[in-house]
């Protein structure tokens, strides 16, 4: 039996009078994609967000590596990597630079060929690795970012939006990666709401809707998730 | 990782900010105006004294050269007082602003010769001149304002926040290294140029370390004030502007209000007579006593001298020992008001102590007059001396206008006494300022 990574248990989380997340609950095994799909303001950001540890929740529970969120934030930051939606790092310093700075937050030390491995795998082109953050497109510092976790060697990934902005190719290479490193053991939940992405990477979707998940679809024997079912479904919800 | 691997990778990353190293530049730019402008100051004052001192030695030596006996000499003759900065008052040059450093005196009345002006520069004693101790009182919380308040806010418009603190392995960790790497970059730019002009001046060593100390506490009290506010939940949902705003209106409180309604309040609280008052009434004592009978002057005389009471005796309608009574009685009439301004003084002094332990300001402002001995007490100190010298110079003056060897030698041979007899070479034995010692009562007892 897979080994749970991640958790949420009845989670609520409420802003103000509004309700954002509803007696929330899905685990993610271990070496499984999760992607979390739902349109604007279902909650999604607010959720992993809450796994992060930047919104506390008003009751239920988040765990991670069995780890309460509540409690233990800060060994499961060591335990994490996190890649936001729109990477905005450090303009001024160049992109070796950068996750040279975040791998130091992190406590983490790596050889400059490590470095250079993890920017080749993530298909950076060689002759930005040196230039100002400043001179990077969207998708040359989504593609740091996510070189940055791969070098974290995190068990756990948490993706916001991961292939926002990306050009298809880019969305192609990155679906691969996110496919090897889950066969590689790394567990990765993702919120986004591309349901074509999601139905390519993901093992299971969970669909949000007004802060409680209304669907969970899953691969079953087939290759990728059936996208017409779950758009047939995130359809319906957005009309309601 | 270590505290210093923190430090370190903090140090590294903050050289690469140009607006740090623009702030830093001008930040250390007003340091070496404001040290440069306060040993310009001292060594001014200094020179003003050297240059008095030699003038005030010809211009005596010339006046009682030309006189024939002790009155004159005692009435043409100047003698100048003065408090000379310490090696640390370049640093804060606090009241010297305001209360007198230098007096050329006479052994006439004194009050009015004190409180001739109630303060030298009162456009100073507003604005307050632009010293290092202004530096580091008023300007030097702004700096860690500006560089301090957005610490979490840029990085959440930047959108940077949830990666870094999802990263950090200790977020704390990471907001105290990055402030303390700029705080510390901020201590460097203020406190090298003092430094040096500690050295230049050749400022005692723990007077150094006390205003380092000071320095490096009123750093401490803002970085933690500024990080703590840029924590908490209210400073979340703000802006950089909004966060930068709430910390300046608290640096306009303790820095500006605090002390504005303090000192209106402490007006309130004390009432003391001013300076005009007291001269006011010394010089109508003295100018009262030309139209009133010789015991109206020799009665209040004799009740604190007794020792002259059997050479009172006048032989002609003006004579220097009843001048010089007169004087004397001037100052007991106006000494109530003036015990009752220095009182007053002392009063509104502790007052303000108090006051400043709301308004950190103040405090590091107090504190570094303090140990650049600038503050109200050393300018108390000096009035003091002054009053003790001029005591020193009425009991060198008085036994020879009233003639102590005669009116002992008359007493013995029961015989009235002669006139006295004027030598020059007596006032080789004046006592002089420079070398005067509070001999009579020290200056700290009295305060």
């Amino acid at each position: 039996m897979q080994k749970d990574m991640i958790v949420a248990s009845s989670l609520c989380v409420r802003f103000a009078q509004q309700t954002v997340l509803d007696k929330v609950n899905f685990n993610v095994g271990q070496g499984e994609v999760f992607a979390l799909l739902g349109g604007n303001g279902a909650g999604k950001s607010t959720t992993l967000k809450t796994f992060l540890g930047t919104i506390a929740p008003l009751s239920g529970t988040a765990t991670v590596m069995g780890m309460s969120v509540s409690k233990d934030i800060d060994s499961i930051r060591q335990k994490v990597a996190y890649l936001p939606e729109s990477v905005m790092l450090y303009g001024h310093l160049t992109g070796i630079e950068n996750i040279k700075y975040f791998l130091s937050l992190a406590d983490i030390e790596k050889s400059a060929p490590d470095i250079e491995q993890a920017l080749m795998r993530v298909a950076l082109q060689k002759s930005a690795w040196c230039r100002p953050m400043s001179n990077y497109s969207k998708g040359m510092r989504q593609k740091t970012a996510i070189a940055l976790a791969l070098l974290r060697e995190a068990p756990v990934l948490f993706l916001d939006e991961p292939t926002s902005g990306l050009d298809p190719n880019a969305i192609d290479e990155f679906n691969r990666l996110i496919a090897t490193l889950a066969a590689d053991g790394a567990t990765v939940f993702m919120v986004t709401h591309d349901v074509y992405g999601a139905c390519q990477v993901a093992h299971r979707i969970g669909l949000l809707d007004n802060g409680k998940i209304v669907g969970m679809f899953e691969r079953k024997d087939q290759a990728h998730i059936d996208t017409e079912e779950v758009h047939a479904a995130f359809s319906a919800r957005s009309q309601q | 990782m270590s505290v210093f691997s923190n430090i370190n990778r903090e140090a590294r990353f903050l050289v690469k900010q140009r607006y740090f190293f623009a702030l830093l530049t001008i930040v250390l730019l007003l340091s070496v105006f404001s040290v440069w402008s306060g040993i310009s100051e001292t060594n001014t004052q200094l020179s003003t004294i050297e240059r008095l001192q030699q003038k005030d030695a010809i211009d005596r030596a010339n006046v009682l050269a030309k006189q024939s006996d002790y009155g004159s000499a005692a009435y043409y003759s100047f003698h100048l007082t003065y408090s000379a900065p310490s090696a640390m008052a370049f640093a804060a040059m606090g009241q010297r602003d305001i209360y007198p450093w230098k007096h050329r005196i006479r052994m006439l009345a004194l009050e009015g010769q004190i409180y001739e002006t109630d303060s030298d520069n009162p456009e100073l004693s507003f604005l307050g001149r632009f010293d290092f101790a202004f530096l580091i009182s008023v300007l030097l919380p702004l700096f860690v304002i500006l560089l301090l308040h957005d610490l979490r806010s840029a990085e959440r418009e930047a959108g940077r926040y949830d990666l870094l603190i999802a990263t950090a392995s200790k977020q704390q960790r990471l907001w105290l290294s990055r402030a303390s790497v700029l705080c510390a970059a901020l201590a460097i730019a203020l406190l090298l140029p003092f430094v040096i002009g500690a050295i230049i001046m050749q400022a005692p060593l723990v007077s150094t370390l006390q205003v380092i100390a000071v320095t490096l506490g009123h750093i401490l009290f803002w970085m933690l004030l500024t990080l703590w506010f840029t924590a908490s939940k209210v400073a979340v949902k703000q802006s950089s502007a909004q966060i930068a705003s709430v910390l300046l209106a608290v640096w306009l409180g303790v820095a500006v209000l605090v002390p504005v309604v303090s000192d209106i309040a402490i007006d309130e609280m004390v009432q003391s007579p001013n300076g005009g008052e007291i001269v006011l009434t010394q010089r109508e004592g003295v100018n009262d006593a030309w139209d009133l009978p010789f015991a109206d002057t020799w009665a209040p005389f004799i009740a604190t001298h007794p020792q002259w009471k059997n050479n009172t005796e006048m032989s002609s309608q003006f004579e220097w020992k009843w001048y010089y009574a007169f004087q004397q009685v001037g100052d007991q009439k106006a000494a109530a008001l003036s015990t009752a301004y220095r009182d007053a003084t002392l009063e509104k002094n502790n007052l303000a102590q108090r006051f400043a332990y709301i308004s950190p300001p103040m405090l590091a402002q107090k504190l570094l007059s303090s140990i650049a001995e600038t503050d109200t007490l050393a300018a108390m100190k000096y009035e003091q001396k002054v009053r003790d010298y001029h005591q020193a110079l009425r009991l060198f003056y008085y036994p020879l206008l009233f003639g102590a060897a005669e009116l002992n030698e008359a007493q013995n041979n029961k015989t009235k006494v002669k006139k006295v007899a004027f030598d020059a070479k007596a006032l080789s034995k004046l006592p002089s300022f420079s070398t005067f010692k509070n001999t009579i009562h020290t200056a700290k007892e009295n305060i």
